[in-house]
């Protein structure tokens, strides 16, 4: 029954397993901000570069290995190798961030190199891991869900929606920098990192609330 | 030219509609008055009725005081000196200059408080210039050399100086930058660090005392910045405030002491008056700049060191504390007290305050050895003998500056205040002649008279002074909103312009426009919301060009998304991408260059990247490589000869090549890479930049006028008008490049490349979209890709929206002095080359380039097509500065206002109606 189910709709996952999802990665954030906070007692203001790396670390792990269970044909691509695919998606991600966020005006500085990649690491594991783990460098996956925004499925909007609502958040997060009020949050890359999680967040609901009613309205159709 | 107006007068009805707003607006908003260049002598005073019998040999009147002391504390709240009796709550910053309240109390005769009124806007720089002057400060002070702050006008110091006074300053720099070789001696620290609490104070004390015993000065000016730079870091209610003004108390203490123990017969102080005064007041928060009553409410404390008569009560027009013995008077701050012995033709409107007057020793006839028996009626009357001729004289050069300021000003006064003004002085005047008759009169009369001939004068005076502040610093709210609401309606008849070419472009297209509405539009008024909301914030408005550079960016990032979708031309958006972040570098050293200058910007060093290559190898690339530029650009109009051009056009692009030859020429002069400049020296080195403008000149008069007289009507319309595009391009370019400077043909070479790709990649979306078949459907973002990287354009040739941002240097490319009308030429090419002048006749290429490939278009589209350029590029100019407008009209009374909101104001105003001009001539050049 299993085998079948996975046969004949290999992107459909239930809005439970999204679900499931989300609440890892959101737990998993959350859960490298306690870290920082209470284990190590530093936090993005103080440490941007520390504590990023961290939240990374944390986060990262979950990622990649939650959504290599999600991968395509399966028969074909082991659970490792979908990782592997993850880890080198990584740094991938990581240099098409750090290029968007310098031609954005991110400063250039070497004083800012550390922070930069360990914002763009973070960045990666957000937008470019989950996809790279489940659809590999499948180009014609790639194209469909970050260049025309047509997300086919709740694995696709759970790919798309927080990818993108992280890279809108961070766009949004840079605002605040060049304002004159002197915060150390408007320090590049701090206000841009909180907007990206919070984008992330609210990517992941929308993509959760798509796959309920995506789910329901199937059942509906079923039903009739 | 039926033809044109059918949509040109669009441009037009824009353009008067636009001229019109800002002039009323700007009559409203920008304070102007005229500066003199007259200076008084002790000439003059022979004009003045008031001496009659002139018996005193000094100039003016007699010096009432030898030395004078003038202590300033920057930012000096009113409530920091006056006891805080006078308030309903006792706060914790009051009471701290303890020392001035018991002088005060002790010696009510010989010290005295006051509280000053001074007018906005409250920044020092305007303050000073309005004590020093006795004018009041505006925006513009016609006349003003540009940038320099240096004062020019008629002033105290210089006046000083004149009769050959010594003044020695110390403190803050501000004083050097407004008197830059006048004083004797002095001790400037920097005030720019606003972080920095005690450099200037420490510096001042340092000096201050050691001076006191100095013999070598007159006057002596010292200047604290620290109360001023708590306030801004810390606010009113803090503890570095708190501090500070312990320590400043400590300091009077000393002071007064010092010239305390010195003021007895024979001794260095013995006629001295001590000045402790603020230059304005501040917020709790510490801010200042605007007119509200914490700031304009200052303080000053005059103290001489005899014991002095009582005022008769008439004079102390004060709100008295009898419980505290003090009295607290209100002066307006440009007083002429100060002036005293010397009197001044530039711009003073103040009259001499009586009470601070009889603070001055020597105007009192004291015999040495007598003390003062207040029932002396006639020493009295001698007194206010003296002041009635001081204040007549005041009067009369309050009169002869009105005058002189109607005169030669070119927005005066109205002839009403006029004549109210010559009425008012006469009658004071009469008075004044009409009772020397009864000179002789019981003691009781004649003091009578006396008050009422004063009176007089004060009626006159403070009428004055009110017309001029009204004139000077009250902005006309009226004219501002009216200006705002003929900008709306501008910014109404734009859409309905564009709405219209919108409909007749679907007519003739055959088709209806449905929804009308794509991802495009959207993202572009997104953009523009973006950028205009940005406006409203002085943060942005500093940081402007990385702010059109992000949105650039952002908008070049959603072409690349665009052409992944459609999987083609990728290059030119990765291109585009890669060149905005050049623009971006270049634009974020144009920011370091303007921090270095600016007042309101930190230097921040994150674009440097550790450059280690060696500084000759560094030195020669800079010069090699503007040249290559130059070569390379020289090579694509070549090109674009031998391809496409005929005719004028040959000769046009023929003479910008050789243009670009002797700018590289011009170039390789001025370095030395190779030795040529003995050998161009004979040539002398305006001969190439002179050429290079006439052959600019010649090339737009033929591009001009030979269209007119050879009517040949070319069958191939959008090649003529590719032609035509690039002939006024290269022909206006190679002024701007030479004026530019080496970085001019860089920027140049990649604003074309960066048009090139924008040209290729417009209307991408549609292709997707709708299909092939519309291919030429009206897409807004790339006109606004456009119109941003204009403005990044702007800040990356290194302008920046302030005075002391135009780069002065660029007028002088081929001439040698200054003359107004060519410098002010030049410098306005330089300004707006780039940014508005190339890129409003380089829109045409959209048109020119998209029809390449679609040969079917009618004619009639064409002009449509070009019109909606125009209208859209200039709509999202006029949306930008109608922002801008609004805000600085809700900024007005920002601290920045005048450093910042005005000049932007001024920038953006001068672009827009420039763009507009240049929009309306290309209409007409292109039809």
């Amino acid at each position: 029954m299993k085998e079948d189910l996975e046969k004949s709709t290999p992107s459909k996952i239930s809005s439970f397993q999204v679900f499931l999802i989300h609440v890892c990665c959101g737990l998993a954030l959350a859960v490298g901000f306690w870290v920082a906070h209470n284990v190590y007692s530093i936090n993005l203001i103080s440490h941007p570069t520390s504590t990023l790396r961290l939240i990374w670390a944390i986060e990262f792990p979950v990622v990649i290995l939650l959504f290599s269970c999600f991968r395509q044909k399966p028969e074909k691509c082991s659970y490792l190798k979908a990782i592997a695919r993850g880890l080198l998606g990584l740094p991938v991600g990581a240099l098409l961030n750090a290029l968007g966020a310098l031609a954005l005006g991110a400063p250039a500085g070497l004083q800012y190199f550390e922070r930069t990649v360990s914002w763009s690491l973070l960045m990666s594991s957000l937008t470019f891991v989950p996809t790279a783990c489940v659809y590999g460098s499948c180009w014609t996956d790639w194209h469909r869900i970050f260049a025309c925004t047509k997300p086919k499925g709740s694995l696709d909007f759970m790919l798309c929606l927080p990818a993108h609502g992280a890279v809108i958040g961070a766009w949004f997060g840079a605002w605040p920098m060049p304002l004159d009020w002197e915060r150390p949050w408007q320090d590049w890359p701090i206000c841009v990192s909180y907007g990206a999680m919070a984008g992330y967040v609210a990517g992941m609901v929308g993509s959760l609330g798509l796959a309920l009613m995506h789910t329901g309205g199937g059942k509906q159709l079923k039903a009739e | 030219m039926w033809g044109w107006w059918r949509f040109g007068k669009w441009t037009v009805l824009i353009m008067f509609l636009h001229i019109v707003a800002v002039l009323i607006f700007t009559k409203g908003f920008l304070l102007t008055r005229t500066e003199l260049p007259h200076s008084s002598h002790c000439s003059d005073l022979s004009q003045s009725p008031c001496h009659s019998s002139s018996s005193s040999s000094s100039c003016w009147t007699k010096p009432a005081v030898d030395r004078l002391i003038i202590i300033v504390l920057d930012a000096l709240r009113f409530d920091f000196v006056a006891p805080s009796s006078f308030f309903e709550q006792k706060q914790p910053w009051m009471d701290r200059l303890k020392v001035l309240q018991r002088m005060a109390l002790e010696n009510p005769s010989s010290a005295k408080i006051f509280k000053a009124i001074a007018d906005p806007p409250t920044t020092s720089l305007q303050r000073l210039k309005g004590l020093t002057t006795g004018a009041l400060p505006t925006f513009i002070d016609v006349g003003n050399s540009f940038g320099a702050p240096a004062i020019v006008e008629d002033n105290f110091i210089k006046q000083l100086i004149q009769n050959g006074k010594r003044v020695v300053m110390m403190g803050d720099d501000t004083w050097t930058q407004l008197f830059p070789d006048h004083f004797n001696k002095s001790y400037p620290y920097p005030s720019f660090n606003v972080k920095d609490l005690d450099t200037v104070d420490n510096g001042c004390i340092e000096h201050l005392l050691p001076s006191l015993h100095q013999q070598d000065w007159d006057v002596l000016i010292a200047h604290f910045l620290g109360v001023d730079h708590a306030g801004h870091i810390y606010g009113v209610d803090s503890i570095p405030m708190i501090e500070k003004l312990d320590q400043y108390n400590a300091v009077l203490e000393k002071v007064i002491e010092e010239l305390q123990n010195q003021s007895g017969p024979g001794k260095l102080h013995e006629n001295s008056l001590l000045l402790v005064m603020g230059d304005h007041g501040q917020t709790l928060n510490g801010d200042h700049g605007g007119g509200s009553p914490e700031e304009v409410e200052t303080s000053i404390f005059a103290m001489s060191f005899k014991d002095l008569p009582y005022l008769p009560s008439e004079f102390v027009s004060s709100s008295c504390e009898p419980s505290k013995n003090m009295c607290i008077s209100s002066i307006p701050q440009c007083h002429r007290s100060l002036v005293s012995p010397f009197h001044l033709e530039g711009a003073v409107i103040g009259r001499v305050n009586p009470e601070l007057y009889a603070l001055a020793v020597g105007t009192w006839n004291l015999d040495d050895n007598k003390t003062w028996n207040n029932q002396d009626e006639t020493k009295l009357e001698e007194w206010l003998q003296n002041y009635v001729n001081v204040i007549c004289t005041n009067s009369w050069q309050v009169k002869r500056y009105i005058d002189v300021y109607s005169a030669s000003s070119v927005i005066g006064f109205s002839s009403e205040d006029l004549f109210h003004i010559s009425d008012l002085y006469s009658e004071a005047e009469e008075n004044r002649l009409n009772s020397t008759f009864y000179n002789n009169e019981s003691s009781n009369t004649s003091l009578a008279i006396l008050k009422r001939q004063i009176g007089a004068y004060f009626e006159f005076l403070s009428y004055v002074a009110e017309l001029a502040r009204s004139k000077w610093t009250e902005f006309n709210l009226k004219m501002m909103g009216t200006g705002i609401g003929i900008m709306l309606l501008s910014l109404y008849c734009h859409i309905l312009a564009i709405r219209k070419l919108n409909k007749s472009y679907g007519v003739s297209l055959l088709l209806s426009r449905d929804s009308g509405i794509s991802f495009g539009l959207l993202l572009a008024s997104f953009t523009v919301l973006m950028r205009a909301s940005s406006l409203l914030s002085n943060s942005y408005i500093l940081k402007e060009g990385k702010v059109a550079n992000f949105l650039l960016a952002t908008t070049s990032i959603a072409t690349l998304r665009f052409s992944f979708m459609k999987n083609k031309m990728l290059l030119e958006a990765a291109t585009f991408l890669l060149l905005t972040f050049i623009f971006r570098i270049a634009i974020e050293v144009g920011l370091y260059k303007q921090a270095s200058t600016s007042q309101f910007m930190s230097a921040s060093s994150s674009w440097v990247l550790g450059i280690s290559i060696s500084e000759s190898l560094w030195t020669f690339m800079a010069e090699i490589v503007p040249i290559l530029a130059l070569i390379i650009l020289g090579c694509f109009l070549y090109k674009a000869i031998s391809s496409y051009c005929w005719g004028i056009a040959k000769c046009v692009i023929m003479g910008t090549i050789l243009s670009y030859l002797l700018i590289a020429l011009h170039w390789i002069s001025e370095s030395n890479i190779l030795d040529l400049a003995h050998f161009l020296k004979g040539f002398g080195k305006n001969y190439i930049p002179r050429t290079i403008y006439s052959i600019g000149l010649g090339q737009l008069s033929l591009l001009a006028f030979v269209p007119l007289f050879s009517k040949e009507e070319t069958s191939n319309y959008k090649g003529s008008l590719f032609v035509k595009t690039i002939s006024i391009l290269s022909a206006c370019s190679s002024t701007v490049i030479i004026l530019q400077g080496k970085q001019g043909a860089l920027v140049a070479l990649g604003s074309l490349l960066a048009g090139y790709c924008m040209m290729r990649l417009q209307g991408i979306e549609q292709h997707t979209v709708r299909g092939a078949a519309e291919i030429s459907i009206l897409d807004p973002l790339p006109i606004l890709q456009w119109s941003l990287l204009a403005v990044c354009l702007f800040f990356a040739t290194g302008h920046w929206c302030t005075f002391d941002g135009l780069r002065y240097g660029a007028a002088f490319i081929g001439f040698d002095e200054f003359v107004l009308i060519p410098q002010a030429i030049l410098l306005t090419i330089d300004t707006f080359g780039f940014s508005h002048i190339l890129s409003v006749f380089g829109l045409p290429l959209f048109v020119a380039f998209s029809s390449m490939f679609n040969q079917t278009e009618h004619r009639s589209l064409f002009s449509i097509k070009l019109f909606w350029i125009f209208l859209v590029y200039g709509l999202i100019t006029a949306i930008t500065v109608t922002v801008t407008i609004v805000c600085v009209a809700i900024q007005r009374r920002h601290l920045m206002v005048w450093g910042l909101f005005a000049p932007k104001f001024v920038f953006d105003v001068v672009g827009l109606i420039l763009t507009d001009v240049l929009i309306f001539m290309a209409s007409i050049y292109y039809f």
